[in-house]
């Protein structure tokens, strides 16, 4: 009886033992423990942004990252949120926007700081949370800047003489996409029913919840038009390609999903996307002939923000605001301007290298310092 | 059933959406089929529906319905895309290679489905939605929830779906190869008399459950043609297929399998699969054309539509055809 109850008492401390230790072992090792909300898993640019973080920034600073899936909807965002906060993540950085005023009212209620990687709030969204104690900043490009990224592209094309394009709205509604989309419109010299005012053009839009063709008007016609990714999409960019439209068009994502289609098409194509290896290619071997992107430590920035933050400087704008800081973009239209930007950014140094977050990251760093760096790069 | 009235209920059907398909487009200054582009994914497409068509109507004929055909596509893909590429790194020779594999890890995959069935005596309905679950899951683990991209994407895979000539070769040799296996051989006879009298084959002394078995096996390769053919077509292949999510391809074929078993009471069956992936073929081209209107939730809209009228006209067909029988002798009397 003495050893059977020995025996149980043994078997019981080791149980509780193997538990402690596996509490132990999950653990973060690290001194910051950072979760990041990705929508998109296998871009090249959310891979190289993970890769910046993964491998250069978790080498430099005592830091781990922990990622999601791809996130789909606003619930999936708030319960990866409140996953990583019960996890002991004293922050989350953003690469997702199906609702990121859910996201900060989130992140607020577990107290856990927040930052946005990709794209910006709208500027009535940013009126709303730019007091949270939580929300750390943003960085990235403005709506505004994304319509001139668009803009831009519309006029490289109808500087070119093209008379017909297709277009890919990405992921519209997305904010970020309806400002490219809006700007692409503009830059063609059309318009869209009726008008090519950037906040009118965008309120029409916003309320198709895409880009209705037939409101498109002007000397560059518009053959067809696709939005989103599903089932339909390889019929809907056939039938695309079938109308031989002069140019295909692309406010995001186009490098991910269709660069071999278009290729094979002989299709000149443009996208907003960022300097990958693979649009390398697509660049100096397909059709690709333009490309506005990030490159991936554009992401730096925003993790010097977070790590200020739970450091205990959060930096504050003059009115003691989170700050939002705007990023352009780069422009690539053939592969030596291609390799200007992604041979500067490789993966041992990075635009944003250690020594150049440092300068960034630290007790006495100001507002003024950080606006002065991100905005000279 | 005299030749004649064969050959013309064997083909009323492709014949008739192709005239009333064409007129719409030729109303609205188009064609259905405007360029060799669109030639290209017209046959691309009837090659895609008509073996998924054969896949699902193998089991389903025999009362066993086989949810897990979007996800052996789909896992075979990814096993026949990452072996090619390991061994080619995306060179010439690809695309064969991927199919090769493709359809071998179909067939296995077929082969677990089939054990799995035989082996748990439930339902197959239920089994099926198990073996969903089972494949998706291993698919998402195996590619981490991501798109497989880069291991399709090469000039070998995009130049087999480039050209028409690589599908209309799938199509030949599947349905010849199908008429072959199911109308002439012991297997085919078998699985003949099982699906038209379960019991009275049985007590004939015709084994069910290797038949049963091997028809999953070719349920699979053909799945894994399937699985290739949409991998070079999308150029990609989508790895977070959970919860169900690669269920969506069976019901593609639904509308051409009722299609093709109204047009096999003329001909063969097989047959009338390739001629109802034709008629769905047209459809898809007409909606090409049409792309700037007929949005995608549009499209799956009309597809529902035609699969519900053509089932109510199935159900109704003496009831229809009495009545206009009847009217027809009232208007000669």
């Amino acid at each position: 009886m003495k050893t059977r109850k020995m025996t149980k008492t043994m078997l019981t401390g080791i149980a509780l033992a193997g538990a402690l230790a596996a509490t132990a072992m999950t653990a973060s090792a690290a001194d910051l423990k950072i979760g990041v909300l990705v929508a998109d898993v296998s871009g090249e640019e959310a891979q190289g942004f993970r890769s910046y973080y993964e491998n250069y920034i978790a080498e430099n600073y005592d830091v781990e990252f922990v990622y999601t899936d791809a996130l789909e909807d606003a619930a999936g965002e708030k319960a990866a949120i409140e996953k990583f906060a019960s996890q002991g993540c004293q922050a989350i950085i953003s690469l997702s926007s199906s609702d990121r005023a859910t996201q900060i009212d989130t992140c607020d209620e577990y107290g856990v700081y927040y930052a946005i990687a990709s794209g910006v709030l709208d500027d009535e969204l940013f009126e709303t949370y730019k007091g949270y104690e939580y929300f750390a900043g943003q960085v990235g490009p403005g709506n505004a800047t994304e319509f001139e990224a668009g803009k831009a592209m519309g006029e490289y094309f109808k500087a070119q003489g093209v008379t017909s394009v297709a277009m890919y709205g990405a992921f519209i509604p997305n904010p970020m996409h309806v400002f490219r989309a809006a700007g692409v419109i503009a830059g063609l010299g059309d318009t869209y029913g009726g008008t090519n005012d950037m906040y009118e053009m965008i309120g029409q839009i916003f309320a198709d919840q895409k880009i209705d063709p037939a409101k498109v008007e002007g000397d560059v016609a518009l053959t067809a038009y696709l939005q989103g990714y599903g089932d339909t999409t390889t019929d809907e960019i056939n039938a695309a390609i079938q109308k031989e439209p002069e140019a295909f068009l692309s406010v995001g994502m186009a490098t991910t999903f269709f660069t071999q289609m278009l290729n094979e098409a002989g299709i000149p194509f443009a996208d907003i996307d960022s300097f990958t290896q693979a649009n390398g290619t697509a660049i100096k071997e397909g059709q690709l002939v333009y490309l506005a992107g990030k490159y991936s430590s554009s992401i730096g920035p925003v993790f010097a923000l977070i790590k200020n933050a739970v450091d205990g400087n959060p930096i504050r704008d003059e009115e003691g605001n989170a700050p939002s800081f705007s990023q352009g973009y780069l422009v690539a239209t053939d592969g030596e301007s291609f390799d200007e930007y992604y041979v500067a950014d490789n993966g041992d140094a990075p635009i944003y290298d250690k020594e150049t977050l440092d300068s960034i990251i630290g007790a006495d760093v100001t507002y003024e310092d950080f606006k002065a760096l991100v905005e000279s790069k | 059933m005299s030749t004649a009235k064969k050959v013309t209920g064997t083909l009323a059907i492709p014949l008739l959406t192709a005239l009333v398909l064409e007129c719409i487009c030729v109303m609205n200054g188009n064609h259905v089929i405007t360029n060799l582009k669109s030639f290209n994914n017209f046959v691309v497409y009837t090659a895609i529906v008509m073996i998924t068509t054969m896949a699902l109507s193998i089991n389903l004929n025999s009362g066993r319905f086989d949810f897990s055909l979007g996800s052996i596509a789909a896992l075979s893909a990814v096993t026949g895309a990452k072996i090619s590429y390991a061994m080619l790194h995306g060179a010439s020779g690809s695309a064969p290679v991927m199919l090769l594999i493709t359809v071998l890890a179909g067939a296995l995959l077929g082969l677990v489905s089939g054990l799995i069935y035989v082996a748990l005596r439930l339902p197959p309905i239920i089994t099926s939605l198990g073996v969903t679950l089972i494949f998706e899951g291993v698919l998402y683990t195996f590619t981490g929830g991501k798109y497989v991209m880069a291991e399709v994407q090469n000039a070998s895979m995009s130049g087999f779906v480039g050209t028409w000539v690589n599908a209309a070769i799938l199509i030949v040799v599947i349905l010849l190869a199908m008429i072959l296996i199911f109308d002439h051989t012991t297997f085919g006879y078998n699985y003949n008399a099982l699906k038209n009298g379960q019991k009275v084959a049985v007590n004939t002394g015709i084994r069910e459950v290797p038949n049963a078995v091997l028809c999953y096996v070719i349920c699979g390769a053909l799945m894994g043609v399937v699985g290739f053919l949409n991998a070079a077509r999308n150029t990609n292949i989508n790895g977070g297929q959970l919860n169900f999510g690669s269920i969506s391809i069976m019901f593609t074929a639904f509308l051409p399998m009722f299609i093709g078993t109204y047009i096999s009471r003329f001909s063969s069956d097989k047959l009338g699969f390739l001629l109802a992936a034709v008629c769905m073929s047209l459809l898809n081209s007409t909606f090409a054309v049409f792309s700037n209107a007929i949005t995608a939730s549009v499209q799956s809209i009309i597809n529902a539509v035609l699969l519900v009228v053509f089932l109510i006209y199935l159900n109704n067909e003496q009831l229809l055809v009495g009545t206009f029988m009847n009217r027809g002798q009232k208007v000669k009397a």
